[in-house]
């Protein structure tokens, strides 16, 4: 048997490299679909590998891998690598004279590992392609569905573009015949409402500084509202306004008392 | 007038159509009432299963319920529709959740064992996360791996009712077969039915070849 082993490895060398098409590493799922790949194209046995053969188009396109550009990847070289050793090292095994022998005197083919390996992989290789094949949920076939999965649909969204911006704004402007209006305040019963308080607190004084009359009025909208009524009773000349400086205090008089 | 069975055809496509997932029988007996037969429910099933074959929209069962899906020959006009692109499932994944699918319960180190490479972390969280694979338990060996195995959006997503389901599964070899197969033709080359599978993957390989070629 080992004899025959040995013509064999001879045999391998001498077969001239066949041309085989240059493959990439990137093509690959690991080592083991390297290996599948060079069997299987070669119509190679599966239970006879040639070693040698075999080890040496596995190291090349390694090594194709290695002086490409993108080198090779130290995540994944290190399965590839254990790969290597292990067929170098089955190579050196049947290159010993004496044949391994099991528990019960029969030879152990080294190689023997490595094709249940292969068969194991390759079974799995096979599901996953009929796997793949199954009708897939969102790919194949759909459901009807109450919340449709929205986040899963790609809408890129567009460009920036200040031009195009600027475009849309002046459309607007264009549209609401170049005014802008802010309506911040319409007169509602509120300021109405303020009115009569103003009027009530300069009645019982005859008089008031406006810091002292704002400052107990809490909030932005109370203090917009009263300013508002003062300035409406000012205008129907209910009260008058007095300031005797730039800048100085506000007098707000009601009118009666003024005169 | 409708018959009962008309009628329970049609209260069943109307609970079926307005789920948002697989409605099982069980299920379906709830919502009709208990004085309704299971028999009945079952013929009603089987006679809906029919009717809509063939047609754009199918009523089928997966993961042990019934659901409406899309006929798979229309699948490009609803990506159309949807505007989507059909999710491309890398080898790397289907290989890791194949193994899964035929091998639960099973370890990340036996996955890596089978595919000569290892298995990100990233891969098995995905996998995860779009619940085809779910964690079983934990093995009794050191280090107390994960034990993985499908899970049920796994049966939803990729149309099956069953583990009984998975495409050949019946061919699948154990070690031990393998182990068999690998020792058997040094010593005894019989005419076996290995020899016939190993015919078999020749011949299946004839095509995988093909398409690397077209890879190239």
């Amino acid at each position: 048997m080992s004899e025959a082993l040995q013509t064999t490895l001879i045999e391998d060398e001498e077969t001239p490299q066949s041309a085989l098409p240059p493959v990439h590493l990137d093509q690959f799922e690991g080592p083991l679909d390297v290996l599948l790949h060079l069997i299987r194209s070669q119509k190679l046995d599966i239970f006879d590998i040639p070693m040698a053969m075999i080890t040496r188009q596995y190291l090349e396109i390694l090594d194709a891998r290695k002086e490409s550009d993108d080198g090779l990847d130290l995540e994944i070289a290190g399965d590839y690598l254990v790969m290597s050793s292990t067929l170098i090292q089955l190579k050196s095994r049947m290159l010993l004279p004496r044949p391994e022998v099991d528990d019960e005197g029969n030879e152990i083919d080294p190689r023997a590992e490595l094709a249940a390996q292969l068969i194991a992989y390759e079974q799995y290789r096979m599901l996953a392609e009929q796997l793949n094949e199954q009708p897939l949920m969102r790919r194949d076939v759909f459901t009807r569905s109450l919340f449709p999965e929205i986040e899963d649909v790609e809408r890129p969204l567009p460009k920036a573009d200040l031009d195009a911006l600027l475009l849309a704004f002046r459309n607007i402007l264009k549209r609401v015949g170049g005014e802008v209006r802010h309506h911040i305040f319409s007169e509602t019963m509120s300021v109405r409402e303020q009115m009569g308080v103003v009027l009530e607190r300069l009645g019982g004084s005859g008089g008031m500084q406006l810091d002292e009359l704002l400052r107990d009025t809490p909030g932005c909208e109370a203090l917009v509202t009263t300013v508002l009524a003062i300035l409406e009773l000012w205008r129907q000349q209910s009260i008058s306004v007095v300031q005797h400086e730039n800048y100085g205090a506000v007098t707000l008089l009601l009118k009666q008392a003024a005169s | 007038m409708m018959t009962p069975e008309s009628a329970l055809q049609s209260s069943i496509e109307a609970i079926v159509l307005a789920s948002d997932e697989p409605v099982s029988q069980q299920k379906l007996r709830e919502l009709l009432g208990k004085e309704i037969d299971s028999a009945d429910i079952r013929a009603a099933l089987a006679e809906l299963e029919t009717v809509y074959r063939g047609r754009g929209i199918n009523f089928i069962q997966v993961a042990g319920g019934w659901q409406f899906r899309t006929a798979p020959e229309h699948a490009d006009l609803v990506r159309r529709l949807w505007q989507v692109k059909a999710p491309r499932l890398s080898r790397s994944a289907l290989e890791t959740l194949a193994i899964i699918a035929y091998r639960q319960p099973t370890t990340r180190a036996e996955i890596e064992a089978l595919r000569g490479v290892k298995v990100s972390s990233q891969m098995i969280a995905t996998l995860q996360e779009r619940g085809w694979i779910k964690v079983l338990g934990r093995k009794e060996v050191p280090g107390r791996p994960h034990l993985y195995g499908t899970g049920k959006a796994f049966m939803i997503d990729f149309g099956l009712n069953s583990l009984q389901d998975l495409p050949d599964s019946a061919q699948l070899m154990d070690e031990d077969e393998i182990q068999q197969l690998v020792s058997g033709p040094f010593d005894t080359p019989t005419a076996s039915g290995h020899l016939d599978f190993k015919q078999e993957t020749l011949t299946q390989d004839d095509d995988r070849q093909s398409d690397i070629g077209n890879m190239e």
